[in-house]
């Protein structure tokens, strides 16, 4: 071992302090004993809800950076769109009542009507703007991608308006079921069931398909599995597809669970799904679930788990603070992320 | 030299130097119109994104008082230039900046939001150039221990430190309540308000349990309202932006233990906007107001009403359209009391008379009487509580919905 030098040093420093705040904040807390179990539930609930939708949009980031090495940065634009998308079909179901009357089938016309748009978009921004810019290095294609998240969010905007747009709120969704004398919201569960259900239908297609087996391929070495008669382009254009309708999925879920479609809605959720891809390790897919899932707990526990036993004043303000104040914590005993690849070294 | 720089220094934070044009002189600059030009006066509001009905409605409102007077003082047309300053800190220090560095500006009207008035009222007086406030209503703008930089800064429009205590009137006297939770964003705005509003519902006797805060863009409130559920609060108070108050609205009651809570929010939700984003939760939602009601406002403020519905086919879209209009009038008997001709028929304005000139006047205004003090505190004050009645932003209509419940 050599010698530890300063910035070793400032660094445990910083874990030290990190670890001390959160055991100090939760012990406070715990004794505080402010909180009701069904409470600490909600906390929980809510997490997973928020989680789950991160996960989702993360999944779509983490599988480009796999197979292009490119940041769709108007990743969270494509969420948008989906919302949006689900917006105009779920106000005239919810008016005509027909949303009320055929809960299963309405949401699977929302959903499957969000998905369209948001591949339909998803692929014609691969197709115009990122294709052209496949074999160019450096910075160039994330500006461009910052540049479509720009033109998506200001055509939106152009079209539909800057006004906040509340969705559909029926009955149904309302309820609550009772577990074991909790009571927990039914769109929660609902948005928590689907997106399980989907990420394991993605995982699978991954894992099990000839079309999932080059992507890997194509994630593991592009060139390589050209040579072996891989067309790049279809696994390519395959994976726009499974991203775009994650997230067309997740924004129909985002809306649903927080009533509200603008413009702009789609950048705040975009930045903290490419953070929880990050967290779980850019490029792994159940490491992108799993980081949305930890990002979104922390956002939603850690203000109360950790600063309210520090008697500190208005925590939730400072949720983004603590939530990449860990995601930080963790990438720095593990730069490459909860269970990102090992391969980093030969890649890079 | 010295002496500039004396005068400089006495005039508080304008830089420019006492200066001779035609038949005026005036210690921190002189103003030269030439004959047959139009007198400029800048504009800043909110023109884009979710609060844009606040922002828009006021710039109506100063259409109107333009029209009213002929579009023309002095023989003079008069021009708009607006700039869009986004609500927020950055975008009022682009546009006032941008009003800034055009030297035919005789004045600022503006903003609608005190996160712009905060950093944008001290560029513009920098240059001379007074800014009457419009819609900003946080209670530091003219406090009396307001910096020097603001001394070109004016408001017709009442200080939220005359809202709050009304906000907190109307808690404890009219909903009885005993104990209440705040929630703000951050800006200026909200977060001087709800101090104001907790200092004084303290001093009534009340219990404030805690004061919370969210970012503007927050979109996950459950797990915040949860927290206060566990303090049993018996009214939450958030004079927060459309947005954010829409979710908490929506969210708290959907949230157990809150249900018998009651919820009140500010001024900043005046708006058909905000009906659309909250939906259905809004029906029954209360905001403490300063009373516009007909039978509240000046004489003539019917007659405006009806201008505004023919101008742009619709009821007045916000609350503060009569505090604008009433500034630029102000603005305009200003320049017709300090502006002089010379011969050839160029008109000049000197900037400090000009400023002197918009903290003297006083008139009846649309929106009850205009009479600065010497903070720049122009508008009085009454008190009122909205109660939203339908979630049909077409039903959106100030009286109607939200209409009057208090006093």
């Amino acid at each position: 071992m050599t010698r530890l030098n300063a910035v070793d040093i400032v660094l445990w420093g910083l874990r030290i302090l990190v670890v001390v705040v959160v055991v100090a904040g939760t012990i406070g807390t715990v004794l505080k004993d402010r909180y009701t179990a069904a409470q600490w539930v909600d906390f929980v609930v809510f997490g997973l809800t928020i989680g789950a939708i991160y996960a989702q949009i993360a999944l779509g980031y983490t599988m480009v950076y796999g197979v292009l090495r490119l940041i769709n940065f108007a990743h969270g634009d494509i969420v948008m769109t989906g919302a949006f998308a689900g917006y105009f079909i779920a106000i005239p179901l919810d008016r005509s009542g027909y949303l009320q009357d055929n809960p299963v089938l309405g949401m699977s016309a929302i959903l499957v009507v969000a998905v369209i748009v948001s591949t339909s978009i998803a692929l014609l921004t691969e197709r115009i703007a990122y294709r052209p810019f496949r074999r160019v290095t450096g910075l160039a294609p994330l500006i461009c991608a910052i540049g479509v998240s720009f033109f998506l969010e200001q055509t939106f905007r152009g079209m539909f308006g800057s006004a906040v747009k509340s969705y559909p709120s029926p009955e149904w969704q309302r309820a609550a079921f009772d577990v074991f004398g909790f009571r927990i919201p039914r769109v929660d569960v609902l948005v928590i069931g689907l997106a399980i259900f989907f990420m394991a239908g993605l995982y699978l297609i991954v894992q099990r398909t000839r079309m999932g087996t080059a992507m890997r391929a194509v994630a593991e070495d592009g060139e390589a599995a050209a040579l072996m008669g891989i067309d790049v382009n279809k696994v390519v254009v395959f994976t726009f597809i499974l991203g775009g309708a994650m997230a067309g999925i997740a924004g129909v879920f985002y809306a649903f669970v927080y009533k509200q479609v603008y413009f702009f809605m789609g950048f705040t959720p975009g930045v903290k799904a490419f953070g929880a891809a990050v967290l779980g390790g850019i490029g792994s897919i159940p490491g992108a679930m799993l980081g949305g899932i930890f990002l979104g707990m922390v956002e939603s526990v850690g203000p109360t788990l950790f600063l309210d036993g520090l008697g500190i004043p208005a925590p939730y303000q400072l949720r983004d603070l603590i939530a990449f104040t860990l995601l930080i914590m963790v990438l720095i005993f593990r730069p490459q992320g909860l269970l990102g690849e090992k391969m980093a070294k030969k890649r890079a | 030299m010295v002496a500039a720089a004396v005068i400089t220094l006495a005039s508080g934070g304008a830089i420019q130097a006492a200066q001779t044009l035609g038949p005026v002189t005036d210690p921190i600059g002189v103003l030269r119109i030439p004959k047959g030009a139009p007198i400029q006066i800048g504009g800043m509001w909110v023109i884009s994104g979710a609060d844009t009905a606040l922002g828009l409605d006021e710039k109506r409102g100063v259409e109107i008082a333009f029209k009213d007077v002929g579009g023309k003082v002095l023989g003079h047309p008069l021009k708009l230039d607006t700039e869009d300053d986004q609500c927020n800190a950055e975008g009022g220090q682009t546009a006032a900046t941008k009003l800034a560095s055009n030297p035919q500006i005789v004045v600022v009207l503006g903003p609608a939001c005190s996160s712009v008035a905060t950093p944008g009222a001290p560029i513009l007086w920098q240059q001379g150039i007074v800014d009457i406030c419009t819609a900003c209503t946080a209670p530091k703008l003219t406090a009396p221990d307001r910096k020097p930089e603001y001394d070109g800064f004016a408001r017709t429009v009442f200080s939220d430190s005359e809202q709050g205590k009304a906000d907190a009137t109307y808690a404890t006297k009219a909903l009885k309540v005993k104990t209440v939770v705040t929630i703000h964003d951050g800006s200026p705005y909200a977060q001087q308000l709800q101090q104001v509003m907790a200092d004084n519902f303290t001093a009534m006797g009340g219990k404030v349990l805690s004061q919370e805060a969210v970012a503007p863009n927050d979109v996950d409130m459950h797990p915040l309202l949860t927290r206060i559920a566990s303090e049993k609060p018996d009214l939450i108070y958030f004079p927060v932006f459309t947005a954010a108050a829409a979710q908490i609205l929506r969210q708290a009651k959907e949230t157990p233990g809150l249900e018998k809570t009651k919820l009140m929010g500010g001024g900043s939700l005046l708006s058909a906007d905000f009906i659309e984003a909250a939906g259905p939760s809004v029906v029954g939602f209360v905001i403490g107001y300063p009373d516009i009601s007909p039978e509240a406002m000046g004489k003539n403020y019917p007659k405006f009403v009806d201008e505004y519905k023919k101008a742009y086919g619709e009821a007045p879209i916000s609350g503060y359209h009569a505090n604008a209009y009433d500034g630029a009038m102000l603005a305009i008997k200003a320049i017709e009391k300090v502006a002089k001709a010379d011969k050839d028929g160029n008109l000049y304005i000197g900037r400090k008379a000009f400023r002197d000139a918009v903290f003297s006047i006083k008139f009846e205004g649309i929106s009850g009487p205009i009479a600065c003090d010497q903070y720049g505190e122009c508008s009085s004050f009454k008190p009122s509580a909205l109660e939203f009645t339908s979630a049909d932003p077409k039903t959106f209509g100030i009286g109607k919905n939200p209409k009057k419940i208090w006093p």
